[in-house]
């Protein structure tokens, strides 16, 4: 699913931000980034996305060379990704149940179909109730779900999300943790960039650590 | 597959112009900067327009005067308007003598009695030459009118075309002004509605981030803004259309006033159906290039990091 081998990323100015990444993520598998702020998380998940590229060495994602996908592929790329925001993303200026939607109608969905599969994705988050609320009148955790919610609801084979419970008290996360952990027995390759431990020792998989841009375990290397 | 594209673009167009009603004031004021500007060169080519008609009208009379010397006498005169109502090239001969051209003058000049002071009439008798209809193109009046010259009674003869013709010219300069006029008001057009997007755009920038993040493509980004140029450019246009037709009609009055004491029952016309559309054709295009512009500059700028 996704396959780094050598990987460089310099920003302009000299700054390296990943050194040397090697790192393979296999269809299925439930896999934790860990490092402190500045460690190289955040520009892992933007070369993943096709935010960033990648300066030197190979990066596949989903059978796509990121050095070469060119730039109008790359809508076509994120949709088969489905992202969760630190800062959630939210649309304010449009209902729980518009911003859920996204995803469908910029794909282009049978509009008949998108009513069925947004309710679908709130129900699995456990916003149903609240489909007709703007973002703003919900509290952060809700807020969170709602991402969660537009992450899934074009049921992409990969799920990344950084830092989702940066904001969030322990309880608050548990229960993230509980909606990705289903995601993962589902089927879905699941990635989670955070710093938060408790997290990590709860949820008992695979963690990659990162260090000043290189990477320096990883608890469940690929032979 | 197809209905959905189309029930998709419905969607952006009720949603973009349902964007416009919810910001009423800013929409109307780029429709009225719009509708005023394309009402200029409208309502000058309604105008142009009008007076050439008007003119057309003139044309068909072309018509040549001879002013005969004034020793000819009567029956001489009528002997000459027969000889020349025979030449092919001619269709009627009306013959004004001295006296009637006297007693007109007297009507139609208000100095009446300031030539009863005169002791003789100083006005020549005139024949007045209608060209047969085949034979009302310029080059053919210049050629008639050249044999009239030759008889001897004729001291003067005259075209009384040329001062149609230089108006048409006139006309044929003014239509060029104003297309010239109409294309600089286009790049204004284009102007006011790229700025109006490009305020849009950056408004929407979040917006524009988070679907681009989740997959959108520029063209589905850029569908709204468009049908939002092209909306507000088609109601330009009708604003326009509304402007010209209310400007003739506070004209109308004055105007057949004007054409009742030249004796006419000239009328003035609104842009004609071809003229209509293509005006609201011209706002439509405007509005979606000028947003195009825009978009497509605007949104390679706006890019997640």
């Amino acid at each position: 699913m996704i396959q780094f081998t050598h990987v460089f990323k310099r920003y302009p100015g000299g700054f390296d931000a990943l050194r040397n990444i090697n790192l393979q993520i296999r269809q299925g598998e439930m896999v934790f980034i860990t490092g402190h702020s500045g460690a190289g998380k955040s520009t892992l998940l933007k070369l993943i996305t096709a935010i960033e590229r990648p300066t030197r060495g190979e990066a596949v994602v989903n059978g796509k060379n990121l050095l070469r996908l060119p730039r109008r592929r790359i809508p076509y790329f994120r949709r088969e990704i489905g992202v969760v925001f630190q800062d959630h993303k939210l649309l304010f200026d449009r209902t729980v149940f518009d911003n859920v939607a996204l995803p469908l109608i910029v794909t282009g969905a049978d509009p008949h179909e998108v009513p069925r599969r947004v309710r679908a994705a709130l129900e699995i988050v456990g916003l149903l109730s609240k489909e007709k609320m703007y973002p703003v009148t919900l509290s952060g955790g809700e807020q969170q779900r709602v991402g969660i919610a537009r992450a899934v609801v074009n049921k992409p084979p990969l799920l990344l999300a950084d830092e989702p419970t940066g904001n969030l008290d322990a309880a608050l996360s548990d229960e993230i943790l509980d909606i990705f952990s289903d995601f993962h027995q589902h089927g879905v390759t699941v990635l989670i960039a955070t710093h938060d431990w408790h997290l990590i020792n709860r949820a008992r998989q695979r963690v990659i650590e990162l260090k000043q841009a290189e990477l320096v375990s990883d608890s469940g290397a690929a032979a | 597959m197809i209905k959905n594209y189309l029930l998709r673009h419905a969607q952006v167009f009720f949603y973009s112009l349902g964007q416009l009603t919810r910001t009423p004031v800013a929409t109307f004021l780029t429709v009225a900067v719009i509708g005023i500007t394309l009402a200029l060169p409208a309502s000058l080519y309604v105008a142009i327009e009008n007076v050439q008609r008007l003119a057309s009208g003139w044309e068909d009379n072309g018509q040549i005067s001879l002013y005969l010397k004034q020793d000819v006498p009567g029956a001489a005169i009528e002997k000459l308007a027969d000889k020349i109502r025979r030449l092919p090239a001619v269709s009627r001969v009306d013959y004004v003598s001295r006296e009637a051209a006297l007693a007109e003058f007297k009507r139609l000049s208000g100095f009446g009695e300031a030539l009863d002071a005169l002791d003789r009439n100083p006005l020549p008798a005139v024949l007045v030459v209608h060209p047969a209809a085949a034979h009302a193109h310029p080059d053919k009046l210049q050629a008639l009118l050249k044999d009239l010259r030759r008889y001897n009674e004729v001291d003067i003869a005259q075209v009384d075309l040329d001062w149609v013709r230089r108006l048409h010219a006139m006309l044929e300069l003014a239509r060029q002004g104003v297309l010239i006029l109409a294309a600089g008001l286009a790049i204004a057009v284009l102007l006011i509605i790229g700025n109006t997007i490009r305020l849009a755009v950056l408004n929407r920038r979040d917006e524009i981030e988070i679907t681009k993040l989740i997959g959108g493509t520029n063209a589905f980004i850029r569908r709204p803004f468009l049908y939002t140029g092209t909306l507000q450019g088609l109601l330009g246009a009708l604003l326009a259309w509304l402007l010209v037709g209310l400007g003739l009609l506070l004209l109308v009055d004055p105007i057949n006033n004007l054409a009742g004491l030249y004796g006419s029952r000239f009328e003035a016309e609104n842009l004609g159906i071809l003229a209509t559309l293509t005006l609201i054709g011209s706002g439509g295009v405007l509005g979606w290039l000028g947003s195009r512009l825009a978009v497509g500059r605007h949104l390679r700028a706006i890019e997640p990091h």
